[in-house]
């Protein structure tokens, strides 16, 4: 059994700040995005084949908070969430993701953090946006 | 055969020609199952890039509460809308606006899934050319217990 990663690179409840905006690297989105989603989640092809599906600036969204100047959240479970999808994305559209954490929560075996995330292209227009329910591991006692 | 409600769904392409008039509160669908594998896990994360070791460290999630590898939350989310939309009317021809979604348990690999959905509510929406029709859904696993469920509103197009 190895050793449970260390808080050097994790981020656990304790370390998560309020209010502190995450800005994440942008992401240009492909014919090839759209070719493995639409192949792992088997829906049927857009009737506008230059539109994005709605649920994979979500799903890249999650990728993206890790490619932050913090460590990755030591996220033992995905609790929730609230999304709205606010405008249409298209191949070739440049994405990136901004979060803050808005309240935290200490529970028995971890905590609960809301973050707001939203979803901004290249014109800075927020095209989604939400917020999100996570259990935090605590950590661990040295 | 099974379910005689899955052969009401469609096995295969959408509903052509439905509109938001079609559509009845207190209407249920059943959707085909799909077994989750590794290779689903294995490419969701690849392409989300969400590499938490949740999903990607076997030896890891043996100690853990799970005592195994579990699909993303999202990665059953995409699944359960990509089910919904080869058959289920609102998934298939309306746009998603909104969801409200709870992660209620794991899905592990070689489980196998389905969406029970229902049509909860219609209402106008800002686009007069479309209406919103908001629906319940329970992802479900083969031992009948709900892992994922929600709502979800989508902006289906009206007749002429």
């Amino acid at each position: 059994m190895r050793e449970t990663p260390t808080a050097s690179v994790q981020c656990f409840f304790e370390d998560v700040e309020i209010d502190v905006p995450l800005e994440t690297p942008g992401l240009t989105l492909t014919r090839a995005h759209v070719a493995l989603f639409t192949g792992l989640t088997g829906e049927p092809a857009s009737l506008d084949p230059e539109t994005v599906p709605s649920l994979l600036p979500l799903s890249l969204s999650s990728g993206l908070g890790w490619r932050v100047p913090r460590p990755p959240l030591a996220v033992l479970a995905f609790m929730g969430f609230e999304w709205r999808f606010l405008a249409p994305i298209r191949i070739g559209d440049t994405i990136h993701s901004r979060s803050r954490t808005l309240t935290k929560r200490s529970m028995r075996e971890g905590g609960v953090v809301i973050e707001e995330r939203k979803v901004i292209n290249q014109r800075d227009e927020t095209v989604q946006e939400g917020k999100l329910t996570l259990l935090v591991a605590r950590r661990p006692a040295t | 055969m099974g379910d005689p409600l899955m052969l009401s769904y469609g096995l295969v392409g959408g509903h052509p020609g439905i509109f938001f008039e079609d559509l009845t509160v207190g209407q249920e669908f059943t959707s085909p199952g799909r077994t989750v594998t590794e290779t689903d896990i294995v490419i969701f994360a690849g392409l989300s890039g969400d590499y938490n070791v949740l999903h990607t460290d076997a030896e890891h999630m043996k100690s853990s509460l799970f005592g195994e590898r579990i699909a993303h939350g999202l990665l059953g989310l995409s699944i359960e809308h990509g089910l919904a939309s080869r058959g289920e009317p609102a998934a298939a021809h309306g746009a998603l606006q909104g969801l409200k979604w709870k992660f209620k348990g794991p899905i592990k690999i070689g489980d196998t899934i389905h969406v029970r959905s229902r049509i909860a509510a219609k209402k106008d929406g800002p686009d007069p050319r479309c209406g919103l029709v908001t629906v319940e859904r329970e992802l479900v696993n083969q031992l009948g217990e709900v892992v994922q469920e929600g709502e979800t509103e989508h902006a289906v197009e009206r007749r002429g």
